[in-house]
């Protein structure tokens, strides 16, 4: 056998395996998915904290892997279970999907944070079950955990068909997949079933992760590696069929390891997103679509929409205008450097964050790669001027446009589609940007940063105190502020508001939904890429994680938090999680621990944000009966 | 001689073995007032889900002022003039009512969205003439006190009738009402019928999926009547309320002209 067959066999066996670990993970997702239409992007951090926990088993209480693995699957069962009870089914009936995709960033930030309190950063390798020494296949030396992994996928795959063609409980769930009412009609404990399956689902993404963490150490971060590679393992195979999602684990796992073995490491991300757009532009529904006809004339969501808070007149101009007096002379009362530091950390990130407003508050799409945005305005602005010379604003503008024909180019690949894909590609996105960021060792300095970054200037003027680049700031905000106000009160904004509402009875207005939805994309990457440029210019330092894709997850929790489609309330969440940190030194270990449950409890207690619970206030205090004489619309079932 | 508002030649779609639109040919005489009618599942919803391009029919044509549109996508064929509503209400939720009704406005709005972002003069101008456009819709249909509350927080008949001046708002040449009187009491379905004629009497052609046969006989110029697809009878509502096929659709189902 030539070396060049040898290597074949190598690389094609070893994509087989990363299949069926990617397999696993998606069998996770079809499952939840096709019991409540949700993409439960938490599904990746399950597989983390099962592999973390046989870990800790292992070492700390010394139990052999025969008691260890069982234990740490059950207790990711019972995890699920308890989140699936108390946090993922209760919102099912009272959120859009677009904030279902949100909570479910939100629980996989929260089990990130746990994971980071109790483990560290650290990666954690398991030891393999049946020792270190390869198996040789045809030739080529396979780890012999590697047949551990595929008999997981394998008695797993048998499992979930045992369960839903042979047993009560798979007809069970199968109709409450297919037919809610129905169901509950038979008497089927519909919500009982959806807490199962994600249950289920957090059990086999445990399974996965605890079989690979020999090969592959993991860390809390791991998490979103699993989680974007079984969603796009389900999407090439169909989201919700079972047998899609396995096609499409080992699709993915071997054209991984192709292009891997064959170009280089740094293109296999790459490769699984042009794998996924490819997918959505020319067979949108995967290889094996499970058909489920849906009548189009009838609106699909039948959730509750946001209460509506506007704060207009003089009472709101004259609040803003007291609001920005403070902000003005904020700077003279603070002494602080750290906290000066961190007021303008908060303006900066805040430019990003009012993007992430048009699009998600008001048009209604989710984008999960704002810091992939964010990155490609910081790095682009940042080597030009470092490495070329060329002037900071200069840069800016580029990085701005570079972002724009991304946002440009993803809009266009995903906008015919219906539901999250949009959201789903920007993620994709975002880890794409993040490796290339880390990759590209020459351009970008690599993991360990770009270093020497010059102050920003314009002419002769130069930004390089924290007061001189906060009043910068602050006055950018003040201009895209009173501009976007302008454009989400007039047409603009109501046609975007449209299309979150109803973008079908919005098509039938006249308003052109492709477009509006590409235009609202495209100011939530420029914004983001300009708070990138601004963030590299005042650092004079730029990381992949600072403009990562938990950056991406925290710029949602500030909106979320802050009041999504008010443009001034995200102000207060980017301040509450920006400040904190900083006044409270001893936090910094609980950030995403913190994050992560706050946007589940914004989304739990408080779905209009802080600024929409104070509008809600006032409007109560100031008109007690304002709907006296109506009734309230009843829910439809 | 100018074109028919609607014209439709030997429209067929089939749903796996059921023929729901079964070569029905048909056309709309612009500044006319027709109802469409049938029993239930006779094919009036799907007739205008392929009208509107929501389905795409497995054959015959389709011609909106004499425009062929297939495969266009819903904002051209509102921009040819035809706007629609739906079966079951669908006022914009997060919305007031004022908001949803100047939203129906939107293909009309001349001034680009950096001029909003600018606040110029004449933006904010075209704004106070929409709202007032829209509080005076509003305020025939009697839904005027209630241009600041939820729409979705009114009661469902006022939800129709705010659809129905949404779709006005977009000032349409034909307009195709999809059950516009479900679900409102007399008095609104009374309210109902003055505006539909008053609305034709402007000169916009409307065709109107109706089951509430006095308010179709009340106010329509002309019915067609569907059964299992196929157009069973058409002509004056006096002449159909007579016609022997029609007894015999409704009378076959069950319960009859209600």
């Amino acid at each position: 056998m030539s070396a060049g067959t040898q290597a074949a066999i190598q690389i094609v066996i070893g994509g087989l395996l990363q299949g069926s670990l990617f397999a696993l993970v998606a069998l996770g997702f079809a499952l939840v998915f096709r019991m409540t239409g949700v993409i439960n992007l938490s599904q990746g951090a399950f597989c983390v904290l099962g592999a973390l926990l046989c870990w800790s088993l292992e070492e700390t209480l010394h139990l052999p892997a025969p008691l260890a693995i069982p234990g740490s699957v059950l207790a990711a069962l019972l995890l699920g279970l308890a989140i699936g009870r108390a946090v993922f089914v209760p919102a099912l009936s009272r959120l859009p999907n677009s904030s279902m995709l949100m909570l479910t960033a939100g629980l996989l930030t929260f089990i990130q944070g746990l994971m980071l309190v109790h483990w560290g950063g650290d990666p954690y390798a398991l030891r393999p079950l049946s020792g270190e020494a390869p198996v040789q296949v045809l030739g080529v030396r396979v780890p012999s955990q590697g047949f551990w992994i595929a008999a997981t996928a394998v008695i797993v795959i048998a499992g979930f068909w045992y369960l839903f063609a042979r047993t009560t409980l798979g007809k069970a769930l199968q109709a409450s997949a297919e037919n809610p009412t129905a169901a509950r009609l038979m008497g089927i404990d519909v919500e009982r079933m959806a807490v199962m399956s994600f249950g289920l689902a957090a059990t086999t993404g445990a399974l996965g992760g605890i079989m690979v963490a020999p090969i592959l150490a993991v860390q809390f971060d791991t998490s979103q590696f699993f989680t974007i590679s079984g969603f796009i393992s389900v999407a090439i195979g169909g989201m919700g069929s079972f047998v899609g999602a396995v096609v499409g684990g080992l699709v993915l796992g071997v054209a991984e390891q192709l292009a891997a073995g064959y170009i280089s490491g740094l293109f296999s991300s790459g490769l699984a997103l042009g794998l996924l757009l490819l997918t959505l532009l020319f067979r949108p529904s995967g290889l094996f679509a499970i058909g489920r006809a849906r009548r189009s004339d009838v609106r699909e969501e039948l959730h509750i929409h946001p209460a509506i808070v506007r704060l207009r007149g003089r009472g709101a101009a004259a609040l803003g205008v007291a609001a920005l007096a403070v902000i003005l002379v904020l700077p003279l009362i603070v002494r602080d450097p750290g906290l000066m530091g961190s007021l303008v950390i908060t303006g900066i990130l805040f430019i990003g964050v009012l993007g992430l407003d048009v699009l998600m508050g008001f048009a209604g799409q989710v984008s999960l790669g704002q810091g992939g945005f964010m990155a490609i305005g910081g790095y682009v602005a940042a080597i030009l001027a470092t490495n070329y010379g060329w002037p900071p604003l200069a840069g800016v503008a580029i990085g701005c446009a570079a972002s724009l024909v991304c946002a440009l180019l993803l809009s266009l690949a995903t906008m015919r589609l219906r539901g999250h894909y949009l959201a789903l590609a920007t993620l994709a996105f975002g880890l794409v940007v993040d490796s290339l960021d880390v990759g590209m060792m020459a351009t970008t300095g690599g993991p360990s940063g770009l270093v020497g970054i010059p102050s920003f200037s314009v002419g002769g003027l130069s930004f390089d105190t924290d007061r001189s680049m906060y009043y910068l700031v602050v006055a950018i905000i003040v201009v895209l502020v009173l501009a976007l106000l302008g454009g989400m009160r007039g047409s603009f904004g109501r046609a975007l508001m449209a299309i979150r509402a109803d973008r079908l009875a919005a098509g039938a207005l006249g308003i052109n939904v492709a477009r509006l939805k590409m235009a609202a994309f495209a100011i939530s990457a420029v914004l983001a890429s300009l708070a990138g440029s601004l963030y590299a210019f005042y650092f004079h330092y730029l990381s992949p994680e600072m403009v990562g894709t938990q950056r991406s997850f925290e710029m949602i929790t500030m909106l979320v938090i802050g009041g999504e489609g008010t443009l001034v309330g995200p102000l207060l969440g980017v301040a509450l999680l920006t400040l904190l940190p900083t006044l409270v030194q001893s936090l910094a270990l609980y950030k995403i621990l913190a994050e992560g449950l706050l946007l589940v409890l914004a989304f739990s207690f408080l779905p209009e944000g802080v600024f929409g619970g104070f509008a809600r206030l006032a409007a109560r205090l100031r008109a007690p009966a304002v709907t006296a004489g109506l009734e309230p619309r009843s829910e439809a079932p | 001689m100018t074109a028919p508002a609607l014209e439709v030649k030997d429209l067929i779609k089939t749903f796996g073995g059921l023929r729901a639109v079964d070569a029905v040919s048909f056309e709309i005489v612009e500044g006319s007032l027709s109802a469409l009618i049938g029993p239930n599942g006779s094919g009036k919803t799907t007739l205008f889900n392929l009208v509107t391009n929501l389905y795409r029919a497995d054959a015959g044509e389709v011609r909106l002022f004499g425009q062929e549109m297939v495969g266009a996508g819903d904002w051209r064929i509102a921009a040819a003039g035809v706007v629609r509503t739906f079966q079951t209400a669908r006022a914009f939720p997060g919305m007031t009512a004022l908001e949803n009704v100047m939203a129906g406005a939107h293909r009309h709005v001349g001034t680009p969205t950096w001029r909003q972002m600018l606040w110029l003069a004449g933006a904010r101008e075209e704004e106070r003439a929409l709202a007032r456009q829209a509080e005076a819709l509003l305020d025939l249909v009697g839904l005027a006190e209630f241009r600041d509350t939820a729409a979705t927080d009114l009661p469902m008949g006022a939800q129709k009738l705010l659809e129905v001046v949404r779709a006005l708002m977009a000032r349409p040449r034909l307009l195709l009402l999809d059950e516009p009187a479900a679900g409102l009491n007399d008095g609104e379905t009374a309210e109902l019928a003055l505006l539909l004629r008053a609305v034709r009497d402007s000169g916009v052609t409307l065709l109107v999926v109706e089951h509430n046969m006095s308010l179709v006989m009340g106010v329509a110029d002309e019915v067609i009547v569907l059964d299992a697809g196929a157009v069973i009878a058409r002509g004056r509502p006096a002449e159909i309320q007579r016609d022997p096929r029609v007894i015999e659709a409704y009378i076959g189902q069950a319960g009859g002209p209600h």
